[in-house]
């Protein structure tokens, strides 16, 4: 029996999740290279690590081939249909820090918060001849937030997988939802987050799977990293 | 594909003896025009895909679309009514993802009683001609009477809108009441060179000053909204800023929502409703009570049916009214007014419309309840 932990492959994540794990005990050796994809925790038999992409953890734990991660909020909840039935958040790391925003033009003096900004979606395309455009790669946290928990029914997603924070200025959209963790570059492209459009407040996590074939010494095993994990994080 | 219901022949008999012309709708659709009138939220619920040269198709959710885009591609007069049976796909948590719906879209009639009658009859006949002898329940609503009493209340404009658009989603518009009934007061997140401006109510000024930091921060005044239309909205904003929803407007609001009544006494509760709150409502009512005589001329048994007055569908081309089949908790029949629905999708002229559909899985399996239980 053994389990899988996948911690980020590369970037300041995978040096903060490394880190964390030392600071709680847990040692991390690569297997073969420094470079190479696979570790093991030192002292720990039966616990495998994987470096896989951020999006990747998100995705494997949603599917149940890994049994434990480090990655972002965002883009669990943004992966994963009904994310609080399929996975555990089980601590806050405390870095990897970024909220997924509504923002619009900073010149939109008139729209400060959600519902401003549904005023704005319902007639828009009896002026525009065409529904309010959103740019983002977010399309399940903006769909929630906007349908599910502000009753915004009408607007259109256009699909954005870099750069979103320039397709209000070029045209491409009219406003995004995107994540920022100083806000530096909405300002720098005269974009404001709603007052009331904080969508996520995200960072990195660490998130088990929730499955029910593991086996019990697996099970204990994934606990004592939790807890090793929690009390330094706490 | 699903084996069609063996009544599908019976029903498509039917809807040739009211007079509605079969077409044939293909079951491969272009996605655009779903996601743009009912929204991105559909998008989870269809089954999409993308052709060759990129464009989003999907697997034909449903046929009002589809039916009305035909309409208008084959130029084809008004008056007009459609029937269409056939599979519709939906990703759905519970429940096939693929069922059969059939209906009648009925477009074109200027007389809107009879033509709201005709749909309701005919989707009640249909059924009681599926499941004889089933007790049926029909429960209607109707957004133009709504829409009669905000204008009534007076409200501005701005409230208006919101309150129509919110009508028909129970949770919005009551968070939206609550917010109304308190004074915001400032307008928040202005600098003081936009207030100054906005207290002297100088439209044309802010106009301006939005139009220079657009052109001064790289923004297209034409790509999205323009200057004039963000300072129009600004000054209406900040004249509904210090003003709320009176509770005397409130209550009127609370206890018309709140109406639910046998279909038989509607008239008269919505004429005692506007005595009692002042309001003249006539337009409206003369509208309702046609329809209710409509639906005598037409046959159809009142007895059975309600009048629910917070029943809307919260998607900004239904219009008047809305109603519901069914029987044993199902829902089996589903229809309503949607006048705006023909010029959204780029008719030239308006084209009053109604039309209903009916959920033949349900119908099979209030049937195969029915059968075995022949004695009820």
């Amino acid at each position: 029996m053994s389990v899988t932990i996948a911690l980020p492959s590369k970037g300041r994540m995978k040096d903060d999740a490394m880190a964390i794990f030392a600071r709680a005990g847990l040692e991390i050796v690569n297997i073969g290279n420094e470079r190479s994809y696979r570790g093991v925790i030192t002292g720990m038999d039966g616990a495998e690590v994987a470096f896989l992409s951020a999006g990747e953890i998100a995705r494997e734990l949603g599917n149940g081939n890994i049994d434990m991660g480090v990655t972002g909020e965002d883009l669990v909840r943004e992966d994963l249909s009904a994310a609080d039935e399929r996975v555990t958040f089980c601590a806050r790391l405390g870095f990897g820090h970024a909220d997924v925003v509504v923002a619009v033009p900073d010149v939109w003096i008139d729209v400060d918060t959600m519902a401003d900004l549904g005023d704005v979606a319902a007639d828009f395309r009896a002026r525009h001849g065409r529904r309010l455009r959103i740019a983002t790669k977010y399309w399940r946290l903006t769909q929630q937030f906007f349908s599910a928990q502000h009753g915004i029914q009408v607007y259109r997603i256009v699909e954005s997988l870099g750069a979103t924070e320039g397709a209000p200025a070029s045209g491409q959209a009219d406003i995004i939802v995107d994540i920022t963790s100083t806000g530096s570059t909405l300002l720098a492209n005269h974009l404001k987050i709603l007052s009331d459009g904080i969508i996520l407040e995200s960072e990195a996590c660490l998130v088990r799977s929730r499955s029910d074939v593991r086996s019990a010494p697996d099970e204990t095993l994934l606990d004592d990293i939790v807890q090793k994990i929690q009390t330094i994080s706490a | 594909m699903l084996n069609q219901p063996k009544f599908a022949d019976d029903i498509m008999t039917l809807f040739a003896q009211r007079k509605a012309l079969p077409v044939h709708i293909p079951v491969i659709q272009p996605a655009d025009p779903f996601l743009d009138m009912a929204g991105e939220d559909l998008r989870r619920r269809i089954f999409l895909t993308e052709s060759e040269t990129g464009e989003s198709l999907c697997l034909r959710p449903e046929f009002t679309i589809p039916v009305c885009l035909r309409h208008i591609e084959t130029a084809s007069g008004t008056p007009q009514r459609y029937a269409y049976l056939g599979q519709v796909f939906r990703q759905r948590r519970d429940g096939e993802n693929e069922f059969y719906q059939a209906g009648i879209e009925d477009l074109g009639d200027a007389d809107i009683a009879k033509a709201d009658a005709h749909a309701i009859r005919d989707a009640s006949d249909t059924l009681t001609a599926l499941l004889p002898g089933i007790e049926l329940h029909t429960t209607l609503g109707d957004q133009t009477v709504f829409e009669a009493v905000v204008a009534a209340l007076g409200l501005p404009d701005g409230w208006q809108s919101r309150l129509i658009h919110a009508f028909g989603d129970p949770a919005l518009l009551d968070s939206l009441l609550q917010s109304l009934s308190q004074a915001s007061g400032k307008v928040p997140g202005i600098d003081d060179r936009v207030a100054a401006l906005l207290d002297s109510g100088d439209e044309a000024g802010l106009t301006e000053l939005i139009d220079r930091q657009m052109v001064a921060t790289g923004y297209m005044t034409n790509a999205s909204r323009t200057p004039a239309e963000i300072a129009h909205r600004l000054v209406q904003k900040a004249r509904l800023s210090n003003a709320r929803l009176d509770a005397k407007a409130l209550d009127v609001l609370k206890t018309f929502l709140a109406l639910d009544t046998p279909m038989r006494d509607a008239a008269d509760a919505l004429a005692a409703f506007s005595r009692i709150a002042g309001l003249d409502l006539d337009a409206a009512l003369n509208i309702f009570n046609a329809r209710v005589q409509a639906l005598e001329k037409a046959g159809f048994d009142l007895s059975s049916s309600r009048y629910r007055a917070a029943f809307g569908r919260p998607l900004d081309y239904y219009t008047g009214l809305v109603f519901e089949m069914s029987a044993q908790g199902a829902v089996l029949a589903g229809g309503g007014r949607f006048d705006r629905l023909l010029t959204l999708l780029g008719a030239k002229a308006a084209i009053p419309s109604v039309g209903f559909s009916l959920w033949l899985d349900r119908i099979a399996a209030a049937r195969a309840v029915k059968s075995e239980r022949p004695s009820q």
